[in-house]
């Protein structure tokens, strides 16, 4: 139906040329579900706007897109009319901002089917309505009067669903359809997609970073690396047993809620000028020889590999992944791939930050789950550097090292609401947690979003105020302090933000930035320049990039500068709030890595924070769940992991995407979507989990020992029985 | 089998070969154009303004007793109002006062309007309520009225109209920077920066400042031309600059009585000056905020 | 329901922001210098003809003491006597406004209908020659004194074409027109005096157009803005990447978003309108609202200033109030 032939992409702005896909081959048939995968940059939707010929300003394209015959390229404004939304639709990757806010939702999806299936006003509504349903909106009839901004996220992303739906397209596109949501509704929105695959033999392009997720719907994969294909087969055999060496370097730095080792890849990927005569990926490969730097590899079918299963490489790889298979090597000529600084990968000047990461990474290709990482402050930078003098002066700001096991953070029962501001009520973001982080430990904190998540850390930071409880850091509260003293203490604890960039003023240097902590505590500048040039060290950064902007910098290096300006000051406390969400998945890896190594320190506690539970077991020594503002189950990492008390981990362990394993255990699967109002009484899960009953409705849940964790649920001890008697999909 | 395709080679079809333009709109080229232009309008009359003396044949308010409403020709490039003084060389030096009250009263109305909007939106509470309401009474008024009235009470006096211009201006200013700045107060390098232990008028002063004065860059161009609209306005109606001095209102303002007499030189090429000048910061506001749009996008 | 809450808290709102107004301009033209008395007495009035006319506009009372009767007048409707005519300042209200509103009603109107027509064309044809004919246009207007466009139109109309009547009056006299209202059109209307309509409409031709031009600029600028934002939304051009019909997209998507800014700005742009009607009146001889104003400025006629100070305040601020209603009723996402 789709095929794409050697289509490649230029784009010309501001005397700047951006080589966006170069010589792409793809296709899509009926009933297929084609996964678009690939880190960002790599060329993914700009492949989905050639398909619907929404090229942008300035872009220059060659080669074909042939849809049902005719190229989609050339198509004159009548035609091409008719195949946006009746040929192929696109389901755009943030739903809420693609509805137009002025229009209720059903007007629009009626709009759709007027004009593509030529339908009466008084029939178009009916089959709203239908569409509504099928994509799993409850009280259809009602949601068409819906205007978009009512909506949730979940809710926005089916309307956008029934709105490509509505236009019955031969294809869907769907760009990131998932980005944003939390794992149980990722699979609910995905099982859309096989839906309109099987039921209606619509051909789907599944485009996304998030190679778990899709892994289960998708018949074949598409791998895209700087805008070329690296490899293409059927799902299963790319996904378990990739060939090409990006392939294998992708798939090994995702983390999975089994476990096991994440290897990260040095580098990034880079931003092409022209079209490559070589191999793009050849600077950051461990297999890589000459010839890959001289010609471009010819795209071919894997040697071992049997159907259309296809790659770009000379040096195709076999068997199954391991964390050895793909060991890293620092070429002498490692390319600084960073995309916002470098012209070309073929201009390889090798950028000294990025080269060192590939060397320590070479150096040290273990695991970065906490067992493996080193403990104590084995590297330089975080232990007591500078004269004497700077210590004493230190030790008068209230920096003595906390020997490992005292408690460094104790919050105890703390509520926050959010009040509105006229009127009364408000928001409860927090309603009774009480947690404590020892020196040397590292707490993971898992949620959904709305969980209450981002409220907590702002809480240990002292950036909110509990409403009641009482949160202290290094022995101290923060209630009470004022001036200097609230100053000092709020220098104790410190923050790596989820935005990395946004994180880091924008009119400041990266050296202003990362020295601000020392500022505000009054350490001279003397000392200040060679502490800041330790943390750079630790962060394998070169002192060069203290004269740059936040926007001259990659996401990882921001990264990097964030978890700097964190250790500058020697906190007792450093939280991670989904330090690693915005970052592309190799990258992630590499930042994983490091914030694995800070958060070994002994001197030191760790909090972090994610919704991705993956990432929290790496290296996480006890975890915390979090449900609407309550801890609903905690207890150390491999006991909650492995043998879950709380039906909503179970459940959130049984949703979480996995290439490996997986989560071994019975499943539960919860049977709405999460609402605020169930917060209000009784155990907060009770409107969603499977095994309710009345006292679950009216009483409020402790938290109760149960082994060697404790979670809020009196039906514990029952769930096992329960599992083995329902009949609960698995 | 190698897929020669892939590689560029000569698989490739001599139809698909020739590119095909992106539809979507680029714009961006517009912008440049504008500011340059613009800017070239503000150079060249900033310019006839300084030298002013090398370029009249008559001081700014020298009276020739022979020409009295003279027609434009001879020595009287522009003719001669109907107090006998010479329009070109008047129309020169007229631009020294404007544009220097008009850029002096923006200047002014900036500092003032940033101040109150920087601390009003970073802090909130009381203090944002107290500074709004204030600024809320001065924008019950249409500027221009607000202007009128203010240089009416006040007195004429170069100071006075630029307290006057700089004063009416003020509230927009602090309106805008208040908002950006309760924008930026969310941003999470503010609160990196409020963790990092920096008190909270380091927070204002390196943080919070500079990343609220975005739409202030983009509007003050904008603003001049208009305070140059407001002075010669006020000036028209006799509030502003009193009329021997040159400035363009009150050149308009002199010859208003001719017009249905039809003697055009007294009173068109002053407003065509003041038209051509202020269509200079037009376009490079116009420009600015382009450019401001197209890297927003 | 709702809307009528909604407006009733926004009324309540204006409480205090119009008390400050009164307040403030009650103490302004007090403590700023100018004498109104000496004004209308003139150079060679003793101190005594001096002391006995303050007595009679009560200005030899104690400050909380005038404050207390302005602001007890000002309840019952009444806004004093105006020190410089003698005359009710309400009763002159009555008869300035007519004309100053139909002046302003009319180009608004004609400015409102072109914008948003011309700003949506441009904004569509974004970055070709049509689009920057009409954005160097409307810049060109943007940047245009007023008072000086309406004596160049008096130039041409009148001076060197002899089209239009003389800048001075409303209405020619000879036409008998009996007002009724102050407008002069609509009394002609109102009373069927065809030939005074026609008279009217040629009087109110050239200050319509110049008062028209200068507020189409700004108001075409920020139509062509919003559309241009609708066009660039991702809502937008998901739509058309939806093969939407042209029809359906400028109807139901593009004018509907776009329309839904229009009040606001059009509110702002009265704002405009209103400062500039006083150099329009002024260049035309308009004998409307802004040059009574003008005129009780220049003397420091205190009742005169006051009067129509609160009022202008006043109908803006309800001008802003209906925008925002009107906008509340056009945008779902406002919470009323």
């Amino acid at each position: 139906m789709l095929s794409i032939e050697n289509l490649s992409v230029v784009i010309r702005r501001r005397g700047r040329e951006v080589a966006a896909l170069s010589n792409v081959n793809l296709r899509v048939d009926a009933g297929e579900v084609v996964g678009l995968v690939g880190e960002s940059g790599g060329g993914k939707s700009m492949v989905a706007r050639s398909v619907v010929g929404l090229l942008p300003g300035g872009a220059d394209a060659t080669g074909a897109v042939h849809f049902d015959g005719a190229d989609v390229l050339r198509m004159d404004d009548e035609a091409l009319r008719t195949h946006r939304g009746h040929g192929a639709a696109l389901c755009f990757q943030n739903p809420r901002g693609a509805l137009i806010a002025t229009r209720t939702v059903g007007r629009q999806l009626t709009d759709r089917l007027t004009t593509h299936q030529a339908m009466d006003p008084k029939r178009a509504r009916e089959a709203a309505r239908e569409l509504f349903e099928q994509v799993g909106i409850r009280n259809p009839a009602r949601r068409l009067d819906a205007y978009p901004h009512e909506l949730s996220g979940g809710m926005a992303q089916r309307v956008m669903i029934s709105l490509a739906t509505g236009c019955a397209p031969g294809l869907l596109i769907a760009d990131e359809p998932t980005t944003g949501l939390d794992v149980t509704l990722t699979r609910e929105i995905l099982r859309q997609f096989r839906l309109a695959a099987d039921a209606d033999r619509r051909g789907v392009l599944l485009i996304s970073h998030d190679l778990a997720s899709i892994a289960a719907v998708c018949d074949r994969v598409v791998v895209l690396y700087a805008g070329t294909v690296v490899e293409s087969g059927p799902a299963d055999q790319v996904l378990r047993e990739p060939s090409h060496p990006y392939t294998r370097a992708l798939l090994a730095s995702v983390p999975d809620i089994d476990g096991r080792p994440v290897v990260a890849t040095a580098g990034a990927m880079p931003l092409m000028r022209a079209a490559p005569d070589d191999c793009p990926f050849a600077p950051r490969c461990a297999h890589a020889t000459d010839t890959c730097g001289q010609r471009r590899p010819p795209t071919m079918p894997v040697p071992h590999g049997s159907g259309d299963w296809t790659l770009a490489c000379f040096h195709p790889q076999s068997g199954p992944m391991t964390a050895a298979a793909s060991t890293l090597r620092a070429t002498a000529k490692t390319a600084a791939a960073d995309p916002t600084l470098q012209a070309t990968a073929k201009t390889a000047a090798a950028d000294p930050t990025l080269h060192a990461t590939a060397k320590t990474a070479a150096a040290d290709p273990t695991s970065t789950t906490a067992e493996a990482a080193p403990a104590g402050p084995t590297v330089p930078g975080t232990g007591p550097v500078g004269p004497a003098g700077a210590l004493t002066k230190d030790r008068a700001a209230g920096a003595a090292t906390p020997a490992a096991g005292t408690p460094v953070l104790a919050i105890d029962d703390a509520h926050v609401v959010y009040r509105s501001r006229f009127g009364r009520g408000g928001h409860h973001a927090l309603r009774g947690v009480s947690l404590t982080v020892a020196a040397g430990e590292t707490l993971g904190v898992v949620g959904e979003s709305g969980c209450g998540k981002s409220t907590l850390a702002k809480l240990m930071l002292g950036l909110v105020d509990p409403a009641s409880g009482s949160v202290e850091v290094a022995g101290q509260r923060y209630a009470g302090l004022r001036g200097r003293k609230l100053r000092q203490l709020r220098t104790r604890a410190q923050m790596v933000f989820q935005d990395p960039i946004g994180s880091l003023s924008p009119r400041r240097t990266v050296g202003d930035s990362i020295a601000e902590p020392l500022r505000a505590l009054g350490v001279p500048a003397a000392e200040r320049a060679q502490r800041v040039g330790a943390v750079l060290d630790r962060m394998e950064l070169d002192r060069s990039i203290l004269q740059r902007q936040p926007h001259e910098l990659s996401g990882g290096q921001a990264q990097r500068i964030g978890i700097a300006r964190a250790l500058v000051g020697r906190p007792e406390l450093i939280v991670f709030d989904e330090p690693t969400s915005a970052l592309d998945v190799t990258v992630q890896a590499q930042i994983l890595k490091v914030i694995a190594d800070v958060a070994a320190d002994s001197s030191r506690g760790s909090v972090f924070i994610s919704h991705d539970l993956a990432t929290v077991r790496g290296f996480s020594d006890r975890v915390v769940v979090l449900y609407l503002g309550r801890v609903v189950e905690e207890g150390p990492v491999d006991e909650v992991f492995d043998n879950p008390k709380h039906p909503y981990t179970r459940a959130l362990l049984a949703s979480a995407p996995s290439l490996g394993t997986g989560f071994g255990g019975p499943r539960v699967e919860l049977t709405r979507d999460l609402e605020e109002a169930d917060a209000a009484t009784g155990c907060p899960l009770a409107a969603r989990c499977p095994f309710v009953t009345d006292r679950c409705r009216s009483d409020d849940q402790e938290l109760q020992p149960y082994g060697a964790s404790r979670a809020a649920c009196w039906r514990v001890p029952e769930i096992p029985a329960l599992l083995k008697g329902s009949d609960i999909r698995v | 089998m190698v897929d020669l395709r892939a590689a560029g080679g000569p698989g490739e079809s001599a139809d698909t070969a020739a590119p095909v333009k992106g539809r979507g709109v680029r714009g961006g080229r517009f912008a440049n154009v504008l500011i340059v232009v613009g800017a070239t309008i503000l150079t060249v009359v900033t310019l006839a303004a300084i030298f002013a003396p090398l370029l009249a044949n008559w001081g700014p308010e020298e009276i020739d007793p022979a020409a009295n409403l003279a027609a434009p020709g001879g020595s009287h490039l522009l003719g001669t109002d109907s107090n006998g003084m010479d329009i070109w060389s008047r129309l020169l030096y007229a631009g020294r006062l404007d544009l220097g009250i008009a850029v002096a009263a923006v200047a002014l109305a900036v500092v003032v309007g940033t101040i109150v909007g920087l601390v009003a939106g970073y802090l909130g509470g009381w203090v944002d309520d107290v500074l709004m309401r204030l600024v809320d009474i001065f924008q019950a008024f249409p500027t221009f009225i607000l202007a009128l009235a203010v240089a009416a009470l006040l007195g004429n006096g170069t100071v006075n109209l630029i307290i006057t211009i700089a004063l009416v201006n003020a509230p927009a200013y602090a309106r805008l920077v208040r908002a950006e700045a309760r924008s930026v107060r969310e941003l999470p390098f503010i609160d990196a920066s409020v963790t990092s232990g920096s008190s909270t008028f380091g927070v204002l002063w390196r943080h919070v400042l500079p990343n609220s004065l975005t739409p202030v860059r983009v509007i003050a161009p904008l603003n001049c031309g208009w305070a140059m609209l407001t002075l010669a306005g006020l000036s028209f109606l006799g509030l502003g600059v009193s009329i021997p001095t040159a400035e363009w209102g009150a050149m308009i303002s002199l010859g208003n009585p001719d017009v249905v007499a039809g003697r055009w030189w007294t009173s068109v090429p002053p407003g065509l000056f003041l038209l051509i000048c202020v269509l200079g910061f037009s376009l490079l506001g116009e420009g600015l905020q382009e450019r401001a749009d197209a890297k927003r996008r | 329901m709702r809307i009528l809450r909604f407006v009733g808290r926004r009324l309540l709102q204006l409480i205090p922001v119009l008390l400050g107004v009164v307040v403030l301009t009650f103490l302004l033209v007090r403590v700023l210098p100018g004498d109104p008395i000496r004004t209308i007495l003139g150079p060679n009035a003793t101190e005594e003809d001096a002391a006995a006319a303050r007595e009679r506009f009560g200005l030899d009372q104690p400050m909380w003491k005038q404050f207390l009767d302005y602001l007890g007048g000002l309840v019952t409707g009444d806004f004093g006597t105006s020190i410089q005519s003698g005359g009710s300042v309400t009763a002159e209200v009555a008869v300035r406004i007519g004309p100053t509103l139909e002046l302003v009603v009319f180009s608004v109107s004609l400015a409102l209908v072109v914008a948003v027509v011309l700003g949506i064309w441009s904004a569509r044809r974004a970055d070709r020659v049509g689009d920057h004919s009409i954005r160097i246009f409307a810049l060109i207007g943007n940047s245009m004194p007023e008072f000086w466009l309406g004596l160049v139109l008096i130039l041409v109309g009148y001076s060197v074409l002899g089209w239009f009547p003389a800048p001075s009056g409303r209405v020619d006299p000879d036409t008998n027109l009996t007002p009724i209202t102050g407008a002069d059109l609509v009394d002609a209307v109102l009373t069927a005096n065809w030939p005074a309509f026609g008279s009217a409409a040629a009087h109110l031709a050239l200050p319509v157009a110049t008062l028209a031009i200068v507020i189409v600029a700004p108001l075409l600028r920020s139509v062509r803005a919003s559309a241009l934002e609708v066009l660039h939304s991702e809502a937008y051009v998901a739509a058309g990447a939806h093969g939407l019909r042209p029809r359906t997209l400028l109807r139901g998507y593009l004018t509907r978003a776009t329309m839904v800014r229009v009040p606001s700005l059009a509110a702002l742009v009265f704002g405009t309108a209103i400062g500039s009607t006083v150099l329009v009146e002024y260049v035309y001889s308009w004998q409307g609202f802004g040059q009574w104003a003008l005129r009780g400025l220049l003397y420091r006629d205190y009742p005169v200033v006051q009067a129509s100070v609160v009022i202008i305040a006043l109908a803006y601020v309800l001008v802003f109030l209906i925008a925002d209603v009107v906008h509340a009723i056009l945008d779902p996402r406002v919470k009323i």
